[in-house]
């Protein structure tokens, strides 16, 4: 009983900057998440226009050869429907990034404030196990610039997957979207390590 | 003292069905699980070979200077993965097989044992339910070997992509050094070789053996039950 006591006051206790430090943890941790199913749901996506697209030139080389306009529309316009969801998929993972950016801005304002109060050298005692309150900015970073590349991958990807013949190419697409090459591995461990320090995981 | 040798024997023997039924199991849900690895593995010699095909700067990946590398990486990463995977069912497989190597080795040594006391009518006589000791011994031995035959045709497609996998990044540092000749037709060939691996692994189950070790578990079940 006293050990819940106490971490529950432990918790409660946590004010200000670790607090903010915390809940912008837990965010990453969500975010990272929400990218993931994102990314799955726009893979499939993406795979399916690429598919599409396949079928849709050896058919509509049939309809030009017939002079069948409407057989030309029919087949593409699942790839038009196809591509809306795509872009938005893409949509809501840029505004992914964008609450990411805001988190990197939050990290910067607590580091500002913590350079008002104990200066240069920073605060003598860590807020968390051990790290410096700098070595979270800094990791929030690392991985803001990872995701941001990985989008504009994603866009740039978006932009050409309907328009690109190429089988390879379309196949470099679709492992490019699959594996996110700008995010590496080690992101995940970073992840970690961040809920780690902050407590949202157990030591 | 024949008919106690037989009777040792049989005891022996329905140990020996019944190591081979449960193994049999092992290797057949073992073997499901390895075909799905073996299409990703498939899968991602594909994408590889896609991204050595493609001139990243020709395309408009080009504001990714460093796509192609970290990609490859990716890829290299998740052909790990999934190596791992496999190679903890190979060594499944293994246990399996020696599991039926060492009971039909041990069955024959009982056999060998008692060769002075067994004579030929002992041996090769049969009822309706029980088939002679020379027949379940014989199965035996023929079950024993298709394992033993098939375990390393399994793990050389895996040992042969593993090489090409891990030589392939090489490969290419070669053909960034010009020799192309030689490497270029190195590069076709395994590549294919790679892609086409889970093919030659479906190629090498042979089902028809595997349903002859049903048909000679069906054979004995009468035999194994009786006691």
């Amino acid at each position: 009983v006293d050990e819940v006591r106490i971490t529950n006051r432990k918790s409660a206790a946590i004010t200000g900057s670790a607090r903010k430090i915390k809940d912008n943890a837990a965010d990453w941790h969500n975010m990272m998440l929400r990218w993931d199913r994102l990314n799955e749901d726009g893979f499939m996506a993406a795979a399916s226009i690429v598919n599409m697209r396949r079928s849709c030139s050896e058919r509509s080389a049939a309809a030009q050869q017939f002079f069948i306009a409407s057989t030309l529309f029919l087949t593409t316009a699942p790839c038009v429907k196809t591509s809306c969801v795509t872009s938005f998929l893409v949509s809501r993972q840029a505004a992914v990034v964008t609450k990411m950016d805001r988190l990197m801005t939050s990290q910067r304002g607590v580091e500002d404030l913590e350079a008002f109060q104990f200066g240069a050298e920073g605060r003598k005692t860590p807020l968390f196990h051990s790290w410096s309150t700098r070595e979270f900015g800094e990791i929030s970073q690392v991985l803001l610039d990872s995701f941001r590349r990985e989008l504009l991958l994603k866009q740039t990807i978006l932009q050409e997957v309907a328009h690109t013949v190429t089988s390879d190419l379309c196949m470099v697409f679709l492992s490019g979207w699959l594996h996110q090459p700008f995010i590496p591995t080690q992101s995940r461990l970073r992840l970690e390590a961040l809920l780690l320090e902050t407590g949202h995981r157990p030591l | 003292m024949s008919t106690l040798a037989v009777a040792t024997l049989h005891q022996a023997l329905r140990k020996s069905f019944a190591t081979l039924e449960s193994n049999q199991k092992v290797w057949k849900s073992v073997l499901a699980e390895c075909s799905p690895l073996m299409v990703s593995l498939g899968n991602l010699a594909e994408q590889s070979r896609a991204l050595s095909n493609v001139q990243i700067s020709n395309t408009p990946l080009r504001v990714f200077p460093d796509l192609e590398e970290r990609l490859r990486f990716k890829l290299l990463e998740a052909t790990d993965i999934v190596l791992g995977k496999l190679n903890e069912k190979m060594s499944s497989l293994q246990s399996a097989r020696d599991a039926i190597s060492n009971q039909v080795a041990a069955i024959l040594h009982l056999y060998e044992q008692n060769t002075h006391s067994l004579d030929l009518l002992a041996v090769t006589e049969r009822s309706t339910t029980t088939p002679s000791v020379a027949d379940m011994l014989e199965w035996l031995q023929d079950a024993e070997r298709h394992y033993r035959q098939q375990y390393p045709f399994l793990s050389s497609v895996l040992d042969v992509y593993v090489i090409f996998w891990y030589f392939f990044p090489l490969t290419l540092v070669f053909r960034f050094l010009r020799r192309k000749t030689l490497l270029q037709t190195l590069r076709a060939d395994d590549l294919s070789l790679l892609e086409s691996a889970p093919q030659r692994w479906n190629s090498l189950e042979s089902p028809s053996a595997e349903d002859h070790i049903t048909d000679t578990l069906c054979k004995v079940s009468f035999f194994v039950e009786s006691q």
